[in-house]
């Protein structure tokens, strides 16, 4: 297929939202058929595109010598961009019914979209300019999203989001001239691109810059202590917090993390180094620290959103293990997360659109009112806490794998905190299931009159998430084959 | 590819599952019925429940009896099958689980009477006894941990059954024990899967000794961990404390089943990580064995002082439980084939018997309310039967002879004098020895209460009051674990035949 197919998925979001608020739709349902279909067609567009992946590189533009805007897909880049695209159309569906209640949907959708194009960018880019660029534009873009309700608190949260990602990406952009100045290319290579030559006897200086890089970067995968924007962010609408802070956002930070790591600073480096071990103490003490505060809040989008602390955790566990069994790990949390969390983030949000409740003790007897709603979260509980035959046992076996076939004693440190956090994940999440299942003897269902299941456009997706969970659980090997296909580029 | 293995998995859990969905969209829908219709529905549950139960049992059985069959359903990961194997212990477990659960199940009938909810119970009930069977046939370690979760998640609502605020906390508490106790386990599966050259059960173990001599350190702390951890649903300190809060709110037939079945999942993971795993030999006189033999001799005088001093009967009776399965964590800790025998003889024991126990104490709450152990004075002109049969078990369980306890008792004491363990070689049948006399002190007074009141007692009604379709099945386990004792000869050699693989 054509190169010129990276730069249109890329583009094409970014047009069709920024065309939404000029367009002058008769209807609601002429806006809602346009942009399902632009979202779709990019989706296609990407999905045919992966299949078939086009061959070599396409420069958009170029500043001097080798600094460049450029598109590239290789193996990394095509399980993100899979993830994001077989997600976004599935979220906008949602999206259409749960902004009904929201209000200013023109510029909702407009940057819903466009942030759609900017992660493929993420995704496609072919250097770390490029990646730079488009990590910087996401930070932009999303702002809005998180503002949206334009309350106090959303204005709030929103500014520490943009502090936080400003501030991070200043330490990336170290990162990134030290890549470009010490490197032989700025392109991603893996197995990365560092001279020997010219490092000298510089390694301290550069495992000090990784670090500040990795920070830098870990801002957007919301690592501890750079993690308290993420739970502040969850008063923007449930579509933003579900698809952006549990997938396209977050895992955009873990995502330009495995860039640096594995193609950039290069993992024969670091392993072993002072720079390893502190990145990966402050990953497990991530683990351990998100699933705490999980468990001490009661509003619900807030604990899911710590719970994504702590689960991205996971993801810059497996990358913190500097293995090409680490970064399979690494990478089959990142896709199956996107969906157990996805998941259990629009349950949260049928729940506040149907009834406006936002507390977990306020879901009481919900089971039975809610049918469909509270088993799929509850099935979407039971693949967090790692169940076997759901996917969230199979990426939690696959980190554990790598991090004893590792042989270091940190990492075993770090699977006995996955296994603290599943303990911590199942008592947060059952105490939700078993509330709204088994609220008491002498509940009184009277008072929940008028709770019901939303409309097929929310319980569709949860439906295909299910189904998604379960096919992922039972039968894995494709995908985990495709991730190993990637890893073993790293040798 | 041996379907037969799996009927007895699918047939049960699909009916249990179906029931449950049945119950969850009656109460959505929250359709009522008329209190005719309410019998009919009632009878068809019963019909049901009883007919797949009894089909299941008899498969489960036939599967078990005719050879060594195995099935690979299908690989959950690359090298990892999801896969059953019937081998000797998986047989002796899927016998005594199948006749405990068909015969509790029909003493449920009448006693759920009174609870309710009998279509969510009876379809939890089926699904538990599908995923223990696959739990005893499963042959390799992912494939068990797999049914053993699943186990903890269906059994966890026949705890919180009567819906009070305290049956949620306790089915809660329960859930998040037996997590714990999960995850240390598969903390361990993490570290095997590494050092195995398999995580097939095999005889003997599959530790690769090459692998294995570098990181003895890192495995032996692996081993203890999964030790303790499957140890939380065997009741082993410091993860026992779930089993007193669980089992007096759950439903009499639900705590004979969690106390005499359930808690012995977690012997069955035990004996398939030492034994068919990591290998006997690895753990002989390392500190991992002397931590396993301290906890469970701990336990073992804990749980019988605990159930010594306790006045609530069904409290009392999981006390017991504690106390009593950790005899048989102590045989396996021996490591030798004495000790073994004498904790397979235990196991199968114990199941008949401490269910029937259950079964007495559900007995009395349910005819009188009753269940502080000091208002069972006089208990037995009411319920002779009932009560009779208790005493049988009880004293089978403190192990008099010819009943079943003393056999198992026996061979426990001769396994550990005859292994080199140390001062454990006479530590441990004194500490047997003084549980047994505190069992004594704690089932006994019961007996002695229930048939001789006192003079001064007061005279209550000697109407009796006694179902047979609830003494019936307590006289069966009754009986049984009377005269295993008395004929113990065939099922002696069948576990000193097993025993006799492992080493």
């Amino acid at each position: 297929m054509s190169t010129y197919l990276l730069v249109i998925v890329v583009l094409l979001p970014m047009l069709a939202g920024a065309l939404i608020p000029i367009i002058p739709f008769k209807t609601r349902t002429q806006m809602m058929i346009y942009i399902e279909g632009a979202v779709l067609l990019n989706s296609v567009l990407v999905i045919s595109m992966l299949l078939m992946p086009p061959e070599g590189t396409l420069v958009l533009f170029r500043f001097t010598g080798n600094l460049s805007i450029s598109f590239r897909l290789d193996g990394l880049g095509t399980v993100f961009a899979a993830v994001v695209s077989l997600l976004w159309p599935l979220a906008t569906l949602y999206s259409f019914e749960y902004m009904k209640h929201e209000g200013h949907e023109k510029v909702f959708f407009m940057f819903y979209v466009i942030t759609f194009g900017v992660t493929l960018g993420i995704a496609l880019a072919e250097d770390i300019l490029t990646m730079y660029f488009f990590y910087e534009m996401l930070t932009l873009v999303t702002l809005p999203l998180i503002m949206h309700t334009l309350s106090k608190e959303a204005i709030m949260a929103s500014r520490t989001y943009l502090y936080y990602s400003l501030g991070g990406a200043a330490f990336a952009f170290i990162g990134m001239i030290f890549i470009l100045t010490y490197g032989t290319t700025s392109v991603f290579v893996p197995g990365g691109v560092l001279d020997a030559a010219r490092l000298g006897d510089k390694t301290n200086l550069i495992l000090l810059i990784y670090v500040l890089c990795f920070c830098g970067f870990s801002v957007k995968a919301a690592m501890w202590p750079f993690s308290s924007w993420l739970p502040k962010a969850g008063v923007a609408p449930t579509p933003v917090t579900a698809l952006l802070h549990a997938v396209a956002v977050v895992k955009a930070g873990a995502f330009t993390i495995m860039r640096v790591t594995y193609y950039s600073f290069g993992t024969d480096l670091l392993r072993g180094t002072w720079a390893q071990y502190t990145v990966m103490a402050l990953v497990i003490f991530t683990i351990v620290y998100g699933c705490s505060r999980a468990l001490k809040e009661t509003h619900i989008k807030r604990r899911l959103a710590w719970s994504t602390v702590s689960n991205l955790s996971y993801i810059l566990f497996g990358v913190t293990l500097m293995t090409p069994l680490g970064l399979v790990g690494a990478l089959s949390h990142l896709v199956f997360h996107a969906v157990m969390k996805i998941c259990s983030f629009f349950c949260a949000g049928a729940v506040i659109y149907k009834t406006g409740r936002n507390y977990v003790h306020e879901l009481d007897g919900f089971g039975r009112k809610m049918p469909v709603v509270f088993v799929v979260f509850t099935v979407s509980g039971f693949a967090l806490m790692g169940v076997p035959g759901l996917c969230g046992f199979i990426s939690k076996w696959n980190l554990a794998k790598a991090a004893v076939a590792s042989h270091n004693p940190l990492a075993y440190a770090g699977v006995a905190a996955l296994l603290i956090s599943a303990l911590l994940t199942a008592i947060y999440m059952m105490t939700i299931s078993v509330r709204a299942f088994f609220p008491g003897r002498d509940f009184d269902y009277g008072k929940l009159r008028g709770v019901e299941d939303p409309n097929w456009m929310m319980l569709l997706p949860l439906i295909l998430f299910v189904i998604a969970m379960f096919a992922f659980g039972l039968h894995p090997q494709p995908v985990i084959a495709a991730l190993e296909s990637v890893a073993a580029l790293m040798g | 590819m041996d379907y037969l293995l799996l009927l007895p998995v699918f047939l049960p859990s699909l009916a249990g599952l179906y029931m449950l969905a049945a119950s969850f969209w009656g109460h959505v829908t929250a359709g009522s019925l008329e209190k005719q219709q309410e019998e009919g529905k009632r009878k068809r549950i019963h019909l049901l429940t009883a007919v797949v139960l009894v089909c299941s049992a008899i498969l489960a059985l036939c599967a078990a009896w005719s050879g060594d069959r195995s099935v690979t359903l299908f690989y959950l990961m690359k090298d990892i099958p999801v896969y059953f194997h019937v081998d000797g212990v998986g047989r002796l477990f899927v016998t005594f689980v199948s006749i405990v659960w068909v015969a509790v199940g029909f003493y449920s009938f009448v006693y759920m009477e009174h609870e309710g909810e009998e279509e969510r119970f009876f379809g939890l009930y089926l699904l538990v006894y599908g995923i223990l069977v696959a739990l005893d046939f499963a042959g390799n370690l992912v494939t068990m941990y797999l049914f053993y979760e699943l186990m903890t998640l269906a059994s966890m609502p026949m705890v919180l059954h009567n819906g009070s605020k305290e049956a949620i906390m306790a089915a809660l508490k329960y859930l998040f024990y037996s997590m714990c106790g999960a995850y240390l386990g598969l903390f361990g599966i993490f570290f095997l899967y590494q050092h195995c050259t398999t995580l097939t059960f095999t005889a003997g173990g599959t530790l690769n000794a090459a692998l294995a001599a570098g990181n003895r350190g890192i495995l032996l702390a692996a081993v203890c961990a999964m030790l303790i951890g499957f140890g939380a649903k065997a009741g082993m300190f410091p993860l026992h404390a779930w089993l007193p809060t669980a089992h007096p709110v759950a439903p009499s037939p639900a705590s004979a089943v969690l106390s005499g079945i359930i808690v012995k999942s977690g012997v069955l993971a035990m004996i398939r990580v030492v034994y068919y795993i990591v290998g006997p030999d690895f753990l002989r006189g390392t500190w991992v064995q002397t931590v396993w033999m301290s906890l469970s001799l701990l336990t073992v005088f804990m749980g019988s002082l605990l159930a010594f001093r306790e006045p609530v009967f069904k409290k009392r009776l999981a006390y017991s439980t504690v106390s009593q399965i950790s005899y048989i964590l102590f045989g396996l800790s021996l490591l030798t084939a004495g000790g073994v025998e004498g904790a397979l003889l235990h196991t199968v024991y114990h199941a008949f018997i401490k269910s029937a126990l259950f079964l007495t104490a559900g007995a009395f709450i349910f005819q009188y309310g009753k269940t502080r152990v000091e208002e069972l004075g006089g208990i037995g002109k009411q319920m002779p039967k009932t009560l009779l049969s208790y005493t049988f078990a009880a004293l089978a369980l403190i192990g008099i002879p010819p009943a079943s306890g003393f056999i198992s008792k026996w061979c426990l004491a001769q396994g550990a004098l005859g292994a080199d363990v140390g001062m454990f070689r006479w530590l441990g049948p004194v500490v047997l020895l003084i549980s047994a006399l505190l069992t004594a002190g704690y089932l006994l007074p019961v007996t002695m209460k229930g048939f001789f009141p006192g003079k001064d007692a007061a005279a209550e009604s000697s109407v009796r009051k006694e179902r047979l379709g609830m003494w019936l099945p307590l006289a069966v386990l009754a009986g049984l674990s009377l005269l295993l004792g008395v004929f113990p000869n065939s099922l002696i050699s069948y576990v000193s035949r097993i025993a006799g693989t492992l080493m």
